[in-house]
This record gives structure tokens, C-alpha cells and sequence, in this order.
């Protein structure tokens, strides 16, 4: 597990196009939201509160960063096989689940370090111009609860879809996902965005941290299908909404052994 | 390590019968898997490397059966596989891609590992280029990256699947004699459809065809199968009808053919010494259909 967690790491953080990508989309990203990237926050308040600056830093990046995230890992499985290492490997007295394993981790955690790049830096740039230090102690509490769960579970999507389609249709249907899953409103059509399904953050920021919006407390949405998924948020929905993440990976690991499994012989 | 194979049946899921009732012994040393294409060749190495799970009957390699999950693992330990379509990741090094696949076969010592890849480095002749990426590399030199990797682990048992295909004379020569030299005491199982690499490495070979063993002994045996059924016709007329031709040259005004056939070809056919190739397409022109 270890040495494929090592290699997998290696090969995709050396990858040119991964970092090409990730400029782009970063530069995109700061030219849509720039009001609200300037100040980390999307209302008048300045932004000067460094835990709410954090939790918008990190929605703002979980709004497009994860579709360039998930597009890069999309191939990684199925390119052992394209590129006929996996004869060796499989032939190769390692445990396969250990080396699934290893690849997940390996290449999540490359595909990830420019996303952590982006907002540890925010957050540094923050807490340089605000003069507040507490910024950084912030971030380091924010990335790990309100981000990288989401990325956990996107991550195995991506690293598992691929095996029921070719990765270019894989990764339009994974953008449409993203838009659909995590972004768009709630009331505006059936959707898991909102939900605790939803990869994107917001049960963390809402109901671990304490975020409100104008006041109100996050949950069901009035007129909106699937409310059922929307409980109102509190510090044990966050950890619930994290218990979800974790367990969707799980389960997705093990079914993408058990598919390799069966279509062994 | 010894195979021993009996009853040895795959079916793919497709319903392709790839391998009828293998019954076939292997001692140690080099040995030949001679097979046309779609023989079984491949099906066969995938099988006893652990990557096929039989459909019926028994392999066991130095004892263990290859169908158990133990005996799976105690085989993968010993085993160097260099599979017929090996890839490599374009964007390692050499030394990069055979430290990786030693940590996979299990030698975690880092200092093993590295005395361990230079020394096969050395041994397939690639010491200079080890730092260079894969994706520069010949076909030729990926091959002998693959039959380092291969070699990891000290195998016992080393399959090779058609590891000469598409290499030039030379490289040809030179791979199919470093592979008698990691003879000695391992077996080594090599496939090809090129004769002239078991006539020149192997003592003992099978012949697979149609999923079917069609011959397993001696080198010498299957030579014997063509003994007088090898001719010269030279002939300024047609070429001969009866039998196979494996060669017809320009000579004089007409042309000189050496023909496989159970009878003389021509009233003017002179018995001609047979070769390894001359065994095996007599053996071929013999072999029932499917
Ligand atoms: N994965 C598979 N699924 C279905 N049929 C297969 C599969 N692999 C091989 N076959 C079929 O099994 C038969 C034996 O194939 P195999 O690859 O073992 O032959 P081979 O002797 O290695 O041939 P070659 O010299 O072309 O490599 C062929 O008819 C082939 O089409
Ligand atoms: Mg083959």
C-alpha cells in the first residue's frame, strides 16, 4: 500500500497539465467571485471576522476547484490497465485492496495539494493584511472538517468511475454531477445539493461552526424536494454529514475491489 | 520449480474454449511454448502466473495449487511474469519503475532494493540509461526493463510471453541468450511462435494448438517428426503441389523449393536434413483440426 500510495503520489503531483488546470481554474475562479474573493466574505461585513473569512475562503474554493479535481483522478485506475502495467502488479504477490487503497490515497492526496495551496495561502494573505493570526489556526480547523471530507468522497467517485465508462463521458457526467449535486439551489429542481449527500461544505460551516445566514439556521429548504436529507444543522449533523463522506468512500473502495475481484477471471 | 498441469481446461466468459485438457509437466531449465496465434499460449502463462482462475483441472507450480488463495501467494513470491504486452509508466526512470515494482514484490530493505536494480540493470545492459524516463526508450530496451523487473525478486519460476516478437536480429539474439544464461536452476517457460528461438535455447518444448497440446519432449523428437517427409525439389517448371513449401530461392534459370510432405513432392525430390521448423510444421500439417 505504501509504496503504490508513494508512486501514485509522485506520478500525479509531477503531472504539468494537473497544475495548468488548477492556474486556470484558480484564475477563473477569483476573476467570477472577485468582490467576494478580495474581502472572504459575500456580504458588506468587510470580512474581517477570520472564522467566517476561512469558511468563505473554503466555499469559495469548493465551488469549481473540485470539478478540476475530479477530472484528474478520473483516469488514474483504469491507466494501469491502458498502459498494460497492470498485468505485473496483479501478478505481483501485493495485496490488491492494499494497492487500490494506496493509489486512492496517493493520488487524492497529490490531486489535492494545489486545492491546499490555494487556501492555506488565502489564508496567509489574510492574515497578513488583516493583521489577525488566528486566520491560520482557523484554516487549519476549516480545510481538514469542511473540505477534505468532500474531497475523501469525490475522490473515490472519480478514482471509480471510469470503470463503467470511458473517462471522457465520465468527467461531463462529473461536471454536470457537481453543478447538480452541490451548487444549484435546492428549490430548483430535485437535487442532492443542500443535502448531506452534497461533497460541498456547507453542514460544516453551518453546523460546526456556527456560520448563520441573515440570522437563520441552515436546513430544509421551503418548497424543495428531498428535505428528508436536509436536517437542521447542528455540530452533530457536521459530524454526521463527515460519517457520510467517509462511509460513501468506503463503500465505493469496496465495490470497485469486488467489480476488480469478479472480473478477475 | 516444477509445474505440473492436469486436465487443464479455460473457457472464457465469452465462450471461447482457449485451453482443452492440458496435461503437461515442466522440470527445471528452459522450456519451449511453441503455438500459432490464438493457440492458448498466453491463456496458459496468465493461468499459472494467478491472473486466470482455471475452469477445470489442476496446476500446481513447486507444489502448490494455484487455485488456493496461500498457494496463489506462495507461487506470486517465486514468480518472475514478463507478460506478451507489458507497458511501463512513461514518466519514470527506469530505476524509478523497478524500485516500484520491487516494493510490490515485497523486498522493502532499501539498500537490497538498490544494490538488487543496479545489479540487473547491469545484467540487461541498461546501466546507463537507468536514469532516463521510459518514454524515451526502444522497444528493444523496454523489453529488457521487463525482464528486469522480471527478475526482481530472484524468481524461480520466470515466464516470459513472447519476449522476441518485434525486436531486431540482434536484440533477438541477445535477449533469447540472456534467457538461457537465468536458466540454471529456475525454470524458465518461454512462449513464441518463432521457432528459431526455442531451437536455440531450449532442450525441451510443448506445442500448443487450438487450445490443445499437440506435442511435449525433447527438442530432438519433434525434429524426428519431419524425418523424411523434408525434400529439394529444383524444378524450372511449376512449383510443387503436394506438401508444404517453407522455402523456394532462385536457382539458375528455375527455382530450388524444400518442401514438407509426407511423400516426395516431385519424382526429382531429394531428402533434405529437417530442422526444428521442419518438426513442427510436420507436426502441424498432421495435427487433427480444432
Ligand atoms: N480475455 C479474453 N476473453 C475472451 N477470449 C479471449 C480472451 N483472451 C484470449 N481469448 C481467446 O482465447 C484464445 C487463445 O488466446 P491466447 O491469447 O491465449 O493465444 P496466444 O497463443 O497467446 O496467441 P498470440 O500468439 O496471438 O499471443 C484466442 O481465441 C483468443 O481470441
Ligand atoms: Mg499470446
Amino acid at each position: 500500500m505504501i509504496a503504490t500510495l508513494r508512486y501514485e503520489f509522485l506520478m500525479q503531483i509531477r503531472r504539468p497539465i494537473m497544475w495548468i488546470v488548477y492556474g486556470l481554474t484558480y484564475i477563473t475562479l477569483v476573476a467570477v467571485f472577485w468582490p467576494a474573493y478580495r474581502t472572504l466574505s459575500f456580504t458588506d461585513d468587510g470580512g474581517h471576522d477570520p472564522k467566517l473569512a476561512m469558511l468563505t475562503s473554503a466555499k469559495l474554493i469548493m465551488v469549481l476547484l473540485p470539478i478540476v479535481y475530479g477530472c484528474l483522478i478520473a483516469d488514474r485506475l483504469i491507466r494501469d490497465r491502458r498502459l498494460g502495467v497492470a498485468t505485473i502488479m496483479d501478478a505481483s504477490p501485493a495485496d490488491p485492496f492494499g494497492r487500490l487503497t494506496g493509489k486512492y490515497l496517493g493520488v487524492c492526496a497529490a490531486t489535492a495539494v494545489p486545492i491546499a495551496l490555494a487556501f492555506f495561502g488565502r489564508a496567509v494573505v489574510y492574515a497578513m493584511t488583516e493583521g489577525k493570526v488566528e486566520a491560520l489556526a482557523w484554516s487549519v480547523a476549516v480545510f481538514p472538517t469542511a473540505v477534505l471530507p468532500g474531497l475523501a468522497f469525490l475522490g473515490a467517485l472519480a478514482l471509480a468511475g471510469p470503470l463503467l465508462m470511458p473517462p471522457l463521458p465520465f468527467r461531463v457526467l462529473f461536471v454536470a454531477y457537481w453543478f447538480w449535486g452541490n451548487l444549484i439551489p435546492a428549490d430548483m429542481m430535485p437535487t442532492l445539493s443542500h443535502t448531506i449527500f452534497a461533497a460541498s461544505n456547507e453542514y460544516v460551516a453551518y453546523g460546526l461552526f456556527g456560520q448563520t445566514f441573515e440570522g437563520l439556521a441552515y436546513g430544509p429548504w421551503p418548497d424543495a424536494a428531498l428535505n428528508a436529507l436536509r436536517p437542521v444543522a447542528s455540530p452533530a449533523v457536521a459530524v454526521l454529514w463527515m460519517g457520510v463522506m467517509v462511509a460513501l468512500t468506503i463503500a465505493i473502495l469496496l465495490i470497485t475491489r469486488l467489480h476488480a475481484a469478479r472480473s478477475e477471471s | 520449480m516444477r509445474i505440473q498441469i492436469s486436465q487443464l481446461t479455460k473457457t472464457y466468459k465469452g465462450g471461447v474454449h482457449a485451453l482443452k485438457g492440458i496435461d503437461l509437466d515442466v522440470p527445471t531449465g528452459m522450456y519451449g511454448l511453441l503455438g500459432s496465434n490464438g493457440a492458448g499460449k498466453t491463456t496458459l502463462m496468465r493461468t499459472l502466473a494467478g491472473l486466470l482462475r482455471p475452469t477445470s483441472g489442476t496446476v500446481r507450480l513447486g507444489g502448490h495449487d494455484i487455485t488456493t488463495q496461500d498457494g496463489r501467494l506462495a507461487v506470486q513470491r517465486a514468480l518472475g511474469y514478463l507478460p506478451q504486452d507489458l507497458g511501463v509508466y512513461p514518466d519514470l526512470t527506469a530505476r524509478r519503475f523497478l524500485d516500484y515494482i520491487a516494493l510490490l514484490k515485497g523486498i522493502d530493505g532499501r539498500s537490497d532494493r538498490r544494490r538488487r536494480i543496479g545489479e540487473l540493470l547491469e545484467v540487461v545492459a541498461l546501466g546507463e540509461h537507468a536514469d532516463r524516463r521510459l518514454k524515451g526508450y526502444s522497444g528493444g530496451m523496454l523489453r529488457r526493463v521487463g525482464i528486469a523487473q522480471a527478475l526482481l525478486n530472484n524468481p524461480r519460476l520466470l515466464i516470459v510471453d513472447e519476449p522476441t516478437t518485434g525486436l531486431d536480429p540482434e536484440e533477438r539474439i541477445r535477449f533469447r541468450t540472456l534467457l538461457s544464461h537465468l536458466a540454471g536452476d529456475r525454470t524458465v517457460l518461454l512462449s513464441t511462435h518463432i521457432v528459431e528461438d526455442v531451437a536455440q535455447t531450449c532442450q525441451s518444448l510443448a506445442v500448443l494448438a487450438r487450445g490443445r497440446l499437440v506435442f511435449q519432449g525433447h527438442v530432438g523428437e519433434l525434429v524426428a517428426r519431419a524425418y523424411r517427409q523434408v525434400w529439394t525439389v529444383t524444378t524450372s517448371g511449376t512449383a510443387p503441389s503436394t506438401g508444404r513449401i517453407v522455402a523456394a530461392l532462385p536457382h539458375g534459370a528455375g527455382m530450388r523449393y524444400r518442401v514438407v510432405a509426407p511423400v516426395p513432392p516431385a519424382p526429382a525430390a531429394e531428402p533434405a536434413e529437417p530442422t526444428l521448423e521442419d518438426g513442427y510444421l510436420a507436426l502441424m500439417e498432421a495435427a487433427p483440426p480444432a
